[in-house]
């Protein structure tokens, strides 16, 4: 009997353990299903994947962007028409060729307390002029003076058009000097901004809570907190929304769209993004290099099909690779017809009646996967046998950027809404591999429009010239452009005042519920 | 005891320095450059290349991983390429997510597994024991993610009873525990049936009963006691590999645990995290073993001869 | 999953192999379960081998048809069609073929290996044991998961790295296991007097050793099939699995959870294919083991 009370002991205490154990998780019960409080003050907003760091110099991706555009503020913003309008600049002012300047709105306060002064600009457009990751977006800026305590001065290494696009981007948020000199390296995790909203915790692979900061230069935020919660899967985002546990979820999967359309107690809400799907050649290789093939596997690509299958009818085919909410768009380029006939005529031309095999990289999104097999299934009709290979990201972006690839899917963002960030990154020819230009396009009349269009700072000689690059890259066709994404938010009925922004980054200032 | 935990301790390191140094190497060979990584598809080569000069990627190997041994021995693993957050910061503050759910999930697995094994055992091809085998073994075959997505659709979105996912209060740990759970249960099922099975027939057993003593003394004193040691072993497996992560569970409740962290950090070649996230997998691996290994001894004293 | 110590050392003395295996057969023959799971293996097999007779890998396995995309179950397609309307059916017949092959091969792979380890481990004994299963430790405590994605992004996606994936990563179970079946058979008679007679090392490894290490090691392998499967499955789940359009269980189960809601047919039926699969490798495991346990004999 004596063992037998030993056995039992051991297991009352792995027993007792486990219950210690997980009682440990139990601080904080559950709140979910309490919607019965007409006007809720607290907001969830669900995302693919949690942020990587609050710093907005210490890395350049979606979600992290997505929570940093609560926290901060930039000079100027561009706003859901992609307009630019006053951020923390009053007003601005081109003095000269290479010189703008710009007036500091007048006692806003860091969420830390200090007041936002112009040395703190200049000390965060220094801090990201160092920043691998971010520089690039700001590497036009020769230097930032800060003369008065409201005034900014910018000056450029030489003239760039874009310059207030690049100053909206979340990257370019504005810093509290003190705040980041004090937390160091896990400033991260720390942040310090002006926005509406107030970091408060962040649980790790799971959620970032922020508390609304009452006073904000725009007047306090309707909503008292918002928890950012990270679920990957997309069927999840969506079965959160039903369930209630989630206020507001980006990138409702194509395949669940109608669910959430059909349900009354929630709206979905769609509009075109910004960003670009493609299918890169490398001009490099056989037989990539003829223009014919690149033509004729464009004419084989039925893009209908793509969009109806693979996303639900949530994208617009692509014709030039910048969409109609950028600036420098042409609108007169149309998408390639699906012709299966010119194609084949096509490859006559190149001499490659009987087709070739070759294949297709994709990163393991399952997305591309998609269009991947659709693709590979239509080339075959024009004899041409696709193998796909899935790879995952790290050695997909390494073996693109070295050019060891025949023929890959990605996609581009043009965050900034400028022609100048959606095309000089790829097909410039001072861009090849790893800036962007992974199909290895070299022209040196693109190039030289390309550099038109950056230096110069009036928008009509612009436009002119992206207009040019545009009908020359979708004749020469180192891409194949599929389409342009619409992005989409699913949400509770409840919710007033959400907008999308193009970009991705959707404002919660403004939300109420 | 001590001197034999302590040896155990010991053999702790050479097995460590050949899992760092496995790692190390397989994150070296992988394609995929770690400062491609950080700066994204939009880094100009220059900038690249400079990040790569300054995070010492360029340095031979031995001396790269000789570098990373004298950091880790002064407790130094780095900070994650990805978050730049001290890697075992990241670990210990997603570790009780892990271990909660690992603990709960082996609970429900002992609960359900040991009673019904038994059972079946002294009920051999009963009604009873037929159904319970097969269910065990539909356990045992049911991909995870499946059960766990079916679930969800079950108790959260038909029933509305249980959050879908996250972690947080008592009520999310219920499916994902469950999802762990009735896998791991199946596994203790057939190996407590099997191994009451072998024990019921041995001779000392025969002799209990031909004694006279009744059938529930049997089985609770004499066989249980036996059969329950390789029991013990793989609980403790169960218990060791659910700590380990489960990363499609996890997945599938977005659940911050430590499987998914590995897989992300693999993913995005975050070789600091992927480093340390694989030692402190072997370490908390090691003390199950060894917490097993002791509890064996407490179970059967025989065995405790053995650790002097 | 480890059950190798439910296939404790349970080793026929005789070395004698071809009456050993039909006495095996006649015993498990006896056993209903075991039979009902071989009858499925048989099946299956049969199916693999003959995969292109009941449906045309080109023109209906892979082919895609979008106009009929997750239509449900119908006369002309029996198991409905998935997100590109391929026929789930003939899906599933050539997938016998790819989910089969990555089974046997994968575990294939770990028992040449970890037997072959395991058997030198356990012969030579002494230090030779000792750096080897230290190794193994070494390999046991790097998560699989790590491995496996480790081998497939540093060799390439292809089938095979693939299998050699999921083998490499289960090879410290067979090790041990045929170490400690080599062990304890090392010291007795009939292996004496073969060493007595002057035979090589090698020769006793493989002409007496070996044939009656086998057992458990069969056993163990049987349910390995069944985890590679799963694991074939895990792995298209976080999306590296076997490349497209090739039809495999796993990954048309993982590939499909997203239309489970709206298209219930296009997860349920490999799901429930892996699961029968799965079911029929363990009956037969286990019929495998009792048949196997000369304890069990009466």
């Amino acid at each position: 009997m004596l063992r037998n009370k030993k056995i039992a002991a051991v297991l009352a205490l792995v027993l007792m353990f486990a219950l210690v154990v997980t009682g440990c998780g139990g601080q904080k019960p559950a709140e979910q299903g309490e919607n019965a409080v007409p006007a809720k003050e607290e907001i969830v907003v669900a995302q693919g994947a949690d942020a990587k760091s609050l710093d907005p110099h210490a890395t350049n991706d979606q979600p992290s962007s997505r929570v940093m555009k609560q926290i901060y503020n930039t000079l100027v913003t561009a706003n859901e028409d992609m307009e630019i309008v006053p951020g923390l600049a009053e007003k601005w002012e081109q003095k000269d060729e290479k010189t703008w300047e710009f007036d500091i709105r007048k006692g806003v306060k860091f969420h830390n307390g200090e007041e936002l002064k112009a040395s703190d600009v200049k000390f965060t457009l220094e801090r990201m002029l160092k920043s691998d990751k971010v520089a690039h977006i700001v590497e036009a800026i020769e230097s930032v003076e800060a003369p008065e305590d409201y005034k900014v001065v910018i000056k450029l290494k030489e003239p760039f058009g874009p310059i207030l696009s690049h100053l909206s981007h979340t990257a370019a948020s504005i810093l509290n000097e003190k705040a980041v000199t004090e937390a160091g390296d896990n400033y991260g995790q720390n942040p310090v901004g002006t926005g509406p909203f107030k970091f408060s915790n962040w649980q790790a692979g799971d959620k970032i809570e922020l508390v609304a900061n009452e006073e904000y230069f725009e007047g306090a935020p309707a909503i008292k907190k918002v928890t950012f919660r990270n679920i990957t899967e997309g069927t999840n985002r969506t079965i959160g929304l039903e369930t209630g546990e989630v206020d507001i979820a980006y990138d409702i999967e194509p395949i669940d769209k109608d669910k959430v359309r059909n349900n009354e107690k929630l709206t979905l809400i769609e509009e075109p993004s910004l960003s670009l799907a493609y299918i890169g050649f490398n001009v490099n290789k056989e037989p990539f290099n003829k223009k014919e093939v690149r033509q004729a596997i464009n004419y084989a690509i039925n893009r209908d099909d793509i969009i109806t299958a693979v996303l639900n009818g949530a994208g617009e085919k692509a014709g030039a690779p910048i969409g109609p909410k950028v600036f420098g768009h042409n609108p007169n380029i149309k998408p390639y017809e699906y012709n299966v006939e010119k194609a084949k005529e096509l490859m006559k031309q190149a001499g490659l009646e009987g087709g070739f095999k070759t294949t297709l990289w994709t990163n393991d999104n399952p997305v591309r996967v998609q269009i991947a097999q659709i693709i590979q299934a239509q080339l075959k009709e024009i004899g041409i046998d696709v193998a796909i290979e899935t790879l995952e990201w790290g050695s997909y972006l390494d073996r693109t950027a070295r050019g060891e690839h025949d023929m890959f899917i990605l996609g581009w963002v043009t965050v900034t809404g400028d022609a100048d960030y959606g095309m000089y990154a790829l097909f410039h020819s001072s861009a090849k591999g790893g800036a962007g230009n992974r199909t290895f396009y070299e022209n040196p009349q693109v190039d030289e429009l390309l550099e038109k269009g950056r230096t110069s700072v009036d928008t009509s000689e612009r436009e002119k010239a992206y207009f040019e690059v545009q009908k020359i890259v979708v004749e020469e066709a180192p891409a194949a452009n599929l389409y342009y994404q619409t992005q989409n938010v699913g949400m509770q009925k409840g919710i007033k005042g959400f907008r999308l922004h193009p970009a991705g980054h959707h404002r919660l200032f403004g939300v109420s519920y | 005891m001590h001197k034999y935990v302590f040896r155990r301790l010991l053999m702790l390191i050479p097995v460590l320095l050949g899992v760092t140094f496995i790692v190390f190497s397989i994150m070296y060979m992988t394609p995929g450059d770690p400062a491609q990584m950080i700066l994204g598809e939009k880094a100009p080569a220059e900038a690249v290349e400079r990040l790569r000069e300054e995070m010492g990627l360029n340095d031979p190997f031995l001396m790269q991983y000789g570098r990373f041994v004298k950091n880790a021995m002064m407790g130094k693993f780095g900070r994650s390429y990805t978050t730049n957050r001290e890697v075992f910061a990241e670990i210990f503050s997603r570790f009780p997510a892990t271990l909660q759910l690992a603990s709960l999930g082996v609970l429900i697995a002992v609960a359900i597994g040991i009673p019904v094994g038994i059972i079946s055992a002294t009920k051999q091809y009963s009604l009873f024991d037929s159904i319970s085998m097969i269910a065990a073994l539909i356990g045992v075959s049911m991909p995870n993610f499946w059960q766990g997505l079916m679930l969800i659709l079950l108790f959260s979105v038909y029933l509305g009873w249980l959050p879908s996912g996250g972690y947080g209060g008592f009520a999310n740990f219920i499916l994902p525990a469950l999802t762990l759970g009735t896998s791991s249960a199946a596994i203790i099922t057939r190996m407590t049936r099997s191994s009451m099975l072998e024990v019921i027939r041995q001779d000392y057993i025969r002799t209990a009963r031909a004694k006279g003593v009744n059938e529930k003394t049997v089985v609770n004193k004499h066989a249980l006691k036996n059969a329950l040691i390789p029991v013990i072993t793989v609980v403790g497996l169960q218990f060791g590999y659910l700590l380990g992560g489960a990363v499609l569970t996890e997945t599938v409740f977005s659940w911050p645990g430590v499987g998914r962290l590995l897989v992300d950090a693999i993913k995005q070649k975050d070789t600091p995290m992927v480093q340390a996230t694989v030692v402190f997998i072997a370490v908390t691996f090691s003390f199950v073993n060894l917490g097993v290994d002791i509890l064996y001894a407490f179970v059967d004293p025989r065995i405790k001869s053995q650790y002097k | 999953m480890i059950k190798m110590t439910e296939t404790q050392a349970s080793v026929p003395t005789t070395p004698k192999k071809r009456s050993i295996w039909l006495e095996v057969f006649r015993r498990m023959s006896k056993n209903k379960m075991a039979m009902f799971g071989l009858a499925i293996i048989i099946i299956l097999v049969l199916t693999a081998v003959f995969a292109d007779v009941i449906a045309p890998y080109e023109e209906v396995a892979i082919k895609q048809n979008l106009a009929q995309r997750l239509q449900g179950p119908s006369a002309k397609h029996w198991l409905g069609t998935d997100e590109f309307g391929r026929d789930i059916f003939a899906r599933l017949v050539h997938g016998a073929r790819v989910s089969l092959k990555v089974g046997i091969v994968a575990v294939g792979i770990s028992i040449l290996i970890g037997g072959t380890l395991g058997a030198v481990a356990g012969y030579y004994g002494g230090k030779i044991d000792n750096v080897i299963m230290r190794a193994m430790d070494i390999f046991l405590a790097i998560p699989s998961i790590l491995l496996a994605i480790a081998i497939v992004s540093a060799l390439g996606p292809s089938l095979f790295n693939l299998m050699l994936a999921i083998g490499i990563s289960s090879v410290p179970s067979y090790a041990r296991i045929v170490r400690a079946s080599v062990l304890s058979l090392r010291d007795q008679e009939f292996i004496e007097a073969a060493r007595a007679i002057g035979a090589s090392d090698f020769r006793i490894v493989t002409k007496h050793i070996v044939p009656n290490a086998l057992a458990p090691v069969i056993v163990q392998g049987t349910l390995g099939v069944a985890g590679a499967i799963l694991s074939t499955a895990g792995l298209s789940f976080i999306g590296l699995g076997i490349q497209p359009p090739a039809p495999e269980w796993g990954s048309m189960l993982s590939g499909g959870r997203a239309y489970l809601r709206y298209a219930w047919h296009v997860t349920t039926f490999p799901g429930l294919l892996i699961m029968i699969t799965i079911l029929a490798l363990n009956l037969l495991g286990d019929g495998l083991r009792d048949a196997l346990d000369p304890k069990l004999k009466q």
